[in-house]
């Protein structure tokens, strides 16, 4: 019997991960076209539209970086997580805790000076995220508990502490009982740059590049992805694994927290519990994307971005907002299997016994 | 507190308790052969849309079930493609499957969203015993995924423990190489064990819409996946742990609706917190001990195998 089997590449197919994330982007088109034919769509109309509103014009591009900012962040977190090979998928979490302590300041702080006010949330967010990631890293770095599972509980936990937060002791006493944080004072919004894209982007991208560089010319980077690849190679070259997996998993949170700082006084007008809105998960999947590699994680987050905001807009042309939902899955899908592929090609067996004896007896 | 609210909390613990176990005892068997599902949560989304859907078009609950059981089966194989077949990170193919799985539950249940079911699963009579004072109301008096999910734990456990599929299957969650060698197929056995917990996942999802809200409404499922990925490592992969923790879980989820009926002043939101810091704490001290005997926790959990490169 022909079985078909994965081999290794000698190199990884031109183009690697770019190309995994087209044909993502294509199975998705494709997928897209028969779902919106299914449901008696014209898809033409409804993919130009998703451009237009994506991408048409700076209206358009504004909301589309917007909402890069968040997953670039989330995203970076991600990754620098990754470029050790630790999994944080507590961002989202992380995102609420910043967005919480950010949201704090903005409470105590309502008669600052603009400027200093935005300072002090983003710093109080930075230390949000920092501080509900300590926990996992601390058992991670001491105990060797896997970071997954203690992040994603984690998650779980944050989201209620906002639901418990505006249902009780932070609802506003003007909301006509409506469970609603008050909103922000206005000096605490972020200025913008051009039509509603706020100040966020140059915070992203400053973020974004100073821990590329961090991370891919820098001795500590450099450390950092040997763990990565080998914790033997690590321990004999005397890296501190532990030390490491605590900052690392610390600043993790940081990030993520900065990316609920910035998207309070960004776009959202007060602390809700969409406030995340999925952008911890998310910024996985474009971490992953991007190979863990903090450099790349701007592209996908503004790609993805795209993708989103192109999504929510066909819902006025009454395409239900899960036909988005469902395209972002095949992206990512069609670019998890490209990105095996680009490393591995398909061999067919004539018999897998007979490839067993042969590797035995090497 | 009056009798009738007492045994109401706890007919609801035990049900909820089932709720979770079907869904806790999928994401077992996937594991236990190696391979982390995080997309339970939209494993459990199809499974209670199709059931939903399968009920008022086939107008029967059994056969609205077993649509379910297939949709999750069929929608896990997508997670044992990626990650069995391809090697792909489990993390990233696990989320992308519960964003896939709500999506898809989202689009086909928008038509069905406040419509009255066409089926329901009833609670089983079990004659005299359902007579019984309070253990008649609590235990016997269930709908019948109760005793399913009772008897698919007994299944699981003994399959696990005392059978040679059981052995091959945990023996391909420790070390997938050596099984490999003695002449058994990793491939299959992951694949299958995946598409099992998927079968689960959606069973847990009908008992939702056939049963415990019979309806269809987006964000059913309520991040109930996430507990029950939770309870697997707080029942340390054993099957009956992870029913006693299940009724743990279904108790704060029972009480949780029922704190201020009870006059107990005390927030529902923090209530609901509890499963996962119990979660956390049982981990904390299953790695403390961990120093002492191994980890509980599958050897090869999490990592893709591949022939070429053991």
């Amino acid at each position: 019997m022909r079985q078909p089997r994965l081999s290794l590449r000698e190199q990884p197919l031109p183009g690697g991960q770019p190309l995994a994330f087209g044909i993502g982007l294509l199975i998705a088109l494709i997928v897209g076209t028969l779902l919106l034919f299914a449901a008696g769509h014209e898809p033409l109309k409804i993919y130009s539209r998703m451009f237009e509103a994506s991408l048409g014009d700076p209206d358009a591009w504004a909301k589309t970086v917007n909402r890069a900012v968040p997953l670039g962040l989330a995203g970076l977190a991600v990754a620098v997580a990754g470029s050790m090979g630790l999994w944080n998928i507590g961002a989202e979490g992380q995102i609420m805790a910043g967005a919480i302590a950010a949201a704090w300041v903005a409470r105590i702080g309502g008669d600052w000076p603009g400027i200093i006010l935005i300072s002090m949330m983003l710093i109080a967010a930075i230390g949000g995220g920092g501080v509900l990631a300590i926990g996992p890293a601390l058992a991670r770095a001491k105990l060797g508990v896997n970071e997954i599972i203690t992040t994603l509980m984690l998650n779980e936990v944050a989201i209620r502490l906002v639901q418990w937060l505006i249902h009780g002791p932070w609802k506003d006493p003007d909301s006509y009982n409506f469970p609603l944080a008050p909103m922000i004072p206005d000096q605490a919004r972020l200025p913008t740059l051009f039509s509603r894209a706020h100040f966020g982007l140059l915070i992203a991208a400053a973020v974004i590049v100073i821990a590329s560089v961090a991370v891919r010319h820098t001795a500590w980077g450099y450390e950092l992805r040997i763990a990565g690849s080998s914790e033997a190679t690590a321990r004999y070259s005397g890296i501190s694994l532990s030390k490491k997996i605590l900052t690392v998993l610390v600043l993790s949170g940081a990030i993520a927290g900065l990316a609920g700082g910035v998207e309070l006084t960004g776009t959202a007008d007060r602390l809700t519990e969409t406030i995340s809105n999925g952008f911890g998960f998310a910024g996985i999947i474009v971490a992953a994307l991007a190979l863990m590699r903090p450099s790349g994680v701007a592209v996908v987050a503004l790609l993805f971005g795209a993708v989103q905001i192109g999504g929510q807009s066909i819902q006025t042309l009454g395409v239900s907002s899960s036909v988005s939902t469902i395209l972002q899955a095949f992206v990512l899908f069609g670019a998890i299997g490209a990105g095996v592929l680009s490393r591995y090609r398909v061999v067919l067996d004539t018999d897998a016994r007979s490839s067993n004896k042969e590797l035995s007896d090497d | 507190m009056t009798e009738a609210s007492l045994i109401g909390l706890l007919f609801a613990t035990v049900s909820f308790g089932a709720l979770l176990y079907l869904a806790a005892l999928g994401e077992l068997l996937a594991e236990k052969a190696g391979v982390l599902n995080l997309g339970v949560e939209g494993m459990m989304a199809v499974g209670a849309v199709t059931a939903f859907i399968a009920g008022v078009e086939l107008q029967n609950p059994w056969a609205a079930l077993l649509v379910a059981m297939l949709s999750g089966a069929l929608l896990a194989s997508v997670h044992g493609f990626f990650t069995v077949g391809l090697g792909a990170e489990q993390v990233v193919s696990g989320l992308s499957l519960t964003i896939l799985g709500l999506g898809l539950a989202a689009y086909l249940g928008k038509d069905y969203v406040g419509l009255p079911p066409g089926a329901e699963l009833v609670p089983v009579e079990w004659g005299g015993l359902s007579d019984l004072p309070w253990v008649g109301p609590i235990l016997f008096n269930q709908a019948p995924m109760v005793y399913l999910a009772l008897l698919m734990g007994l299944t699981v456990s003994f399959v696990l423990s005392s059978t040679r599929l059981g052995l091959a299957l945990r023996a391909a969650g420790e070390s997938a190489s050596s099984t490999d060698s003695a002449g058994h197929s990793v491939l299959g056995l992951r694949l299958s064990a995946v598409a099992a917990g998927g079968a689960l996942a959606g069973a847990s999802g009908a008992y939702l819409t056939l049963s415990i809200t019979p309806q269809w409404a987006e964000g059913i499922t309520a991040g109930r996946g996430w507990i029950a990925v939770a309870l697997v490592i707080f029942g340390a992969w054993r099957p009956g742990r992870v029913g006693i923790g299940a009724l743990i879980f279904g108790g704060t989820l029972a009480l949780k609706t029922r704190l201020q009926t009870f006059g107990v002043d005390f927030s529902p939101i923090i209530l609901s917190m509890l499963p996962y810091v119990l979660t956390l704490t049982i981990l904390l001290i299953i790695s403390v001990q961990a120093r002492k005997r191994p980890s509980p926790a599958p050897f090869g959990l999490g990592l893709a195998y591949r022939r070429e490169e053991r």
